[in-house]
């Protein structure tokens, strides 16, 4: 069965003065794998700026403008058409699951193969000395990854404006309190801590189940399971990544994967509204 | 003033030397251990000691204003006030020997070419971690790794097209390695200048010796740089990106960029358009097809990298990943002059080369491997701590030069975070008669050796020359020009 998806992503930026000249950059657009399929992409800006498709450092398609001033606010429209398939997040078949490899050699060419989502970043970096989830070595490494997404759950409680983007999982931890990138930088963290290989994965998430993440961008995490493959799983909702979830990106943290960077010529502050809106037809 | 121009045909005492303290536990670079001036040197010291001290204080002030008001000058960083100085210039040359040379220029490309083939590894295949020669950890834990760079493939498989080798004389007369500069070493245009000034003061002295010329080093490098254009280009257009005039070492971006006849540019005159390169100039936008840019990784893309970033270039990390413009150096060769990776070397070498490395490594001690670290906070004192991921000499402590208290801190600060220091022993730098304007006369100073090498596609250059760095201080052994060091000419023979 397909699922036909209409997502409207709006940002609207304001500045303190005039501004002569700047570059943005969107990762934005849901990208096409075997479980989704871009139909269309349209994009506008109200100041008519040229912009492009390129491609960034981790090989995802975003969408670059350059704008020549003087203007104070410029809006960013985009929307995006696509169908998935629907996918079963435990369609998988458990029987293939296997541990970490034990063997000294196998072990250190998975560390190679996977070392870009082993290692901890000033995101995702535990501060010591903090209890956190252990892992049951009785249990295997799904059943202990299903119980490390509850925990996240549990442990923090979803707070808009408490955090910001580069809030650090210490203070995260202390006020026990975020929104979907904290939750998912936990999970990466303590996952990563047990040698599972985790990526954060930054993406639209159909709201219509009440499910938890503003009418914003989405967060979730994506985990290694040896014998299996990439197993998305999102703490923020305590449910594991299902058709709803729309992968726009994945990256070691969140500034591999922000939604849009920009740099502008001209002075003083300037703020950012950003908008998003899911909406699914079924065919 | 011009001497040396005629010969004179009576031998007059050597006034210049006369009060030279010679210390014989030292590798002196003029004098034998029996005090007796060696080969290379005996011209030169015949002809220098004509003069008295008071010609020589007189050429040096010359010299002095010449790079003054040449704006010859770079600043110190973390200076309460931070000011404008001179490097200091000793019109006394180095010599190297025709033969002495080729070892180390054999050396130093050897070195370049397996640093190119290991970070092009590190970007690929990794086969020198599964092999287990490197240990993983070394790269996981190295800040000047870039996973952008993963996968992508430099125009000609070149990733340190330029790099600054620092080696010394140790007192066995030996050459060692003690620092390999892959990230936009800077340095040569004090080579340059420092031909220049001592042709000026003393041109006659050249007309006794057969000196590789240095002049040549803009053309050769325009020349190796065009070699690794982008494909599909047929006459490419180079510039050199600086990140303004009040960086310390703008003085060379704007020599380098003077001599190769090509534009300095800062980040704002550059934009990025369908994934190509352009220059803003008065004619319209022209494209750019090679980057050779003064600035770190982290600063060339706002949009790639550090976001805060006002001096890079927006989008320019997108138009090379396509293969539209070459960066020189490519991102990420931080990853292979971290100090920490300068042990393995030497491995690094016989696993691509097949090779035994021609110029030998001064021993490494790791802070992160434990028995390396029980052996350097026990013999602190006997050994040079250098933190891995600092240039410039900040941040060194000498273990004979410290007070108890200074122990102290820096064990302390070695048991925080291990994996930031190495150590290595208190190495014994030749020293070379420099003179001193305090005392008014030549002394016995420590000094090193920067080596430039242009690595291309299939062939290589090096400077037949290089950066002699003097520790001015008596005794200190930390010759950068930040540590308040200074340089000499260095002369490379013909034969």
């Amino acid at each position: 069965m397909t699922e036909h998806y209409t997502i409207e992503y709006v940002a609207e930026n304001t500045y303190e003065h005039p501004v002569l000249e700047a570059n943005w950059q969107f990762l934005i657009i849901p990208r096409e794998d075997a479980h989704q399929q871009r139909i269309q992409i349209f994009f506008e800006n109200s100041e008519n700026a040229p912009w492009e498709f390129s491609r960034n450092g981790f090989d995802f398609t975003t969408i670059r403008v350059r704008c020549q001033g003087a203007f104070k606010t410029i809006s960013f429209r985009a929307v995006f058409h696509l169908e998935k398939t629907e996918a079963n997040p435990f369609e998988f078949d458990l029987g293939q699951l296997r541990g970490l490899p034990e063997n000294p050699d196998e072990l250190l060419l998975f560390r190679i193969r996977f070392s870009r989502y082993l290692k901890d970043t000033p995101l995702s970096r535990l501060p010591n000395r903090v209890k956190v989830f252990d892992f049951d070595p009785k249990h295997h490494i799904f059943e202990n990854l299903i119980g490390l997404n509850s925990w996240v759950f549990q442990t923090l409680k979803y707070t808009s404006g408490a955090t910001d983007v580069d809030t650090p999982l210490e203070v995260v931890l202390e006020n026990r309190m975020g929104v979907c990138q904290d939750f998912t930088h936990l999970f990466l963290a303590i996952a990563r801590h047990h040698g599972i290989p985790a990526r954060y994965v930054s993406g639209y998430l159909h709201q219509g189940l009440g499910y938890f993440g503003d009418a914003q961008m989405h967060a979730w995490a994506e985990a290694h399971l040896p014998g299996i493959g990439w197993v998305g799983f999102d703490p923020a909702n305590n449910i594991l990544a299902t058709t709803d979830h729309i992968k726009v990106a994945h990256g070691r943290d969140y500034s591999d994967c922000a939604p849009l960077k920009g740099v502008f010529t001209g002075m003083g502050g300037n703020a950012t509204r950003h908008r998003v809106q899911v909406e699914t037809q079924q065919q | 003033m011009y001497l040396f121009t005629k010969p004179c045909p009576m031998q007059k005492r050597n006034t210049l030397f006369s009060s030279y303290p010679r210390d014989p536990g030292l590798f002196d670079e003029l004098f034998d251990q029996e005090g007796k001036v060696t080969k290379v040197y005996s011209k030169l010291f015949n002809l220098y000691g004509k003069n008295s001290i008071s010609d020589y204080l007189e050429l040096n002030n010359k010299a002095k204003a010449s790079f003054f008001n040449q704006g010859i000058t770079f600043q110190v960083y973390n200076e309460a006030t931070t000011r404008e100085k001179i490097f200091p210039f000793d019109l006394f040359p180095r010599i190297i020997g025709a033969e002495e040379w080729a070892h180390i220029e054999k050396g130093v490309v050897q070195r370049c070419r397996a640093l190119n083939l290991f970070l092009h590894d590190l970007y690929h295949e990794k086969e020198i971690l599964k092999a287990g020669v490197v240990p993983l950890e070394l790269i996981n834990s190295s800040e000047n790794y870039l996973e952008q760079m993963v996968g992508l493939d430099p125009p000609g498989g070149i990733y340190n097209h330029i790099s600054g080798t620092d080696i010394i004389r140790h007192k066995d007369g030996e050459f060692y390695v003690l620092e390999d500069n892959i990230r936009c070493p800077s340095g040569v245009s004090y080579v340059l200048s420092n031909r220049a000034a001592l042709k000026r003061a003393f041109f006659g002295v050249f007309n006794h010796y057969d000196v590789h010329t240095v002049t040549n080093y803009a053309e050769n490098l325009l020349d190796q740089l065009e070699r690794v254009k982008p494909g599909g280009v047929d006459v490419p257009t180079c510039v050199v990106l600086t990140p303004g005039m009040y960086n310390s070492a703008f003085y060379e971006h704007s020599y380098l960029a003077k001599t190769m006849g090509v534009e300095l540019v800062e980040g704002r005159d550059l934009y990025v358009e369908n994934d190509f390169v352009y220059m803003k100039t008065i004619m319209g936008p022209r494209r750019v097809d090679i980057l050779y840019r003064r600035i770190d990784d982290h600063f060339i893309d706002p949009l790639e990298f550090r976001q805060d970033s006002a001096l890079g270039v927006p989008g320019l990390f997108a138009a090379y990943k396509k293969g539209n413009i070459t960066i020189v150096n490519a991102p990420g060769t931080g990853v292979a002059d971290d100090k920490a990776v300068y042990t393995y070397v030497p491995d690094i070498i016989r696993f691509y080369l097949g090779e035994e490395p021609i110029l030998k490594n001064v021993q490494t001690y790791h802070c992160s491997r434990k028995e390396d670290l029980e052996y350097v906070l026990d013999n602190i004192r006997e050994l040079v701590v250098k933190p891995v991921d600092e240039a410039g000499g900040y941040g060194i402590s000498i273990g004979n030069c410290l007070t108890d208290t200074e122990v102290e801190e820096v064990r302390q600060s070695i048991r925080n975070a291990p994996r930031k220091y190495v150590a290595q022993p208190i190495l014994s730098l030749s020293v070379h008669p420099t003179f001193i304007e305090e005392s008014q006369s030549f002394e016995q100073r420590h000094i090193d050796l920067r080596t430039f090498t242009v690595l291309g596609p299939d062939s290589s250059y090096v400077l037949k020359g290089g950066l002699t760095r003097v520790a001015l201080r008596k005794g200190n052994l930390i010759v950068n020009s930040s540590q308040g060091g200074g340089s000499k000419d260095t002369w490379v023979l013909q034969k």
